[in-house]
């Protein structure tokens, strides 16, 4: 079976490395950027089919970075990472072309169905 | 100071409270974030029986506990000062440090730079004076014009807040390159211009020959009586 490639874009590193280290553990070929420009910049060696990204990030906006991988390679599925208290901004990311989103800290269970879920789209498009 | 204009500055004041306060919580969910996944990936490393090579899995069981013990560190910071923060309206005018009211709030205004890419410096003074007067409305009006700084500076760049005496009163400079756009009596600052009235404090703009602007808040001691 063919290993899912994902990126997860998030400014805080040791969240980032730590959940890319537990990903990795369960068989998904991860890896991580801590920053919304070098998200974009890895887009092109890594060629991910899904991006866990976070919403919230000091060089980007999630939104933004989401509308600029949706225009590189629409295929893509991306799912936002939100630390905010109301499902509003994560709603408003999935209106803009987002798979789904999940709410930190996270469940990783949850999170596992929420990329089975991607990984399944992008094999019956 | 007509009613009105006080229920203004009360609506402005808790709304202040409440934008630190989303940003508080956003900062412990991410704090929370990180425990969760190394306690997690620890409960992994023990079901795998390791990560293949021992001393990988004995340095990555130290990182996981050194980052669970790092963040519970800043946890604890914070809701040690939230609880300050919070507590403040319960006396309107009481005797306090202006150093250690601008530290409590700090806290909770270091995300808000971090996001803008604004590096923040904070120089607090020696031997001020503890002063009486409204700590609550004091740092409303300290966010209020911290946000203004923030939002006259492209990232890069440095916002400096410095602490100072004049004689028997605090002063709070806050010191970014440039000049001011704008003026502090535009009518979006109205509400911050009475509060400081409210606060008997003086708010006025130093332009140092474009070099930099100084933005200086000088705080005096109310009578107790």
């Amino acid at each position: 079976m063919k290993k899912i490639k994902l990126l997860i874009i998030d400014d805080e590193v040791e969240f980032a490395a730590t959940l890319c280290q537990r990903l990795k553990l369960r068989g998904i070929d991860a890896s991580d950027v801590h920053s919304g420009g070098e998200g974009l910049a890895v887009l092109t060696e890594e060629s991910p089919e899904i991006v866990i990204l976070d919403l919230k990030m000091p060089d980007m906006s999630g939104l933004d970075v989401l509308a600029e991988i949706k225009t590189y390679d629409p295929s893509i599925e991306v799912i936002m990472l939100t630390g905010h208290g109301s499902a509003g901004s994560g709603i408003e990311a999935m209106e803009k072309g987002a798979l789904d989103y999940i709410m930190k800290p996270i469940d990783l269970k949850e999170l596992l169905e929420k990329i089975e879920l991607a990984d399944e789209k992008r094999s019956k498009a | 100071m007509d009613a009105m204009t006080e229920n203004s500055i009360r609506q402005e004041q808790i709304e202040s409270f409440g934008r630190l306060m989303a940003g508080f919580s956003h900062d412990m969910k991410n704090h929370l974030g990180i425990i969760r996944e190394s306690n997690g990936l620890m409960g992994d490393i023990i079901e795998m029986g390791g990560l293949g090579d021992d001393e990988i899995t004995v340095e990555r069981l130290k990182k996981s506990i050194a980052s669970i013990e790092r963040r519970v560190v800043i946890a604890a910071n914070m809701f040690h000062h939230l609880s300050g923060l919070a507590h403040r309206p319960d006396t309107p005018y009481s005797f306090f440090q202006i150093n250690d009211l601008i530290t409590e709030e700090y806290v909770f205004l270091e995300r808000f730079s971090r996001l803008k890419q604004i590096d923040l410096v904070l120089e607090l003074g020696d031997g001020l004076p503890a002063l009486y007067n409204d700590p609550a409305l004091l740092q409303h009006v300290f966010y209020r014009l911290y946000v203004l700084c923030l939002e006259q500076l492209s990232s890069g760049l440095t916002l400096v807040i410095l602490t100072s005496r004049d004689e028997k009163n605090a002063v709070i400079t806050f010191r970014f390159p440039g000049t001011l756009q704008g003026s502090l009596e535009q009518p979006s600052l109205e509400n911050i211009q009475a509060a400081v009235k409210k606060l008997e404090g003086i708010l006025e703009i130093s332009d140092n020959g474009k070099d930099h602007t100084d933005i200086r808040l000088t705080m005096p001691s109310l009578s107790v009586d």
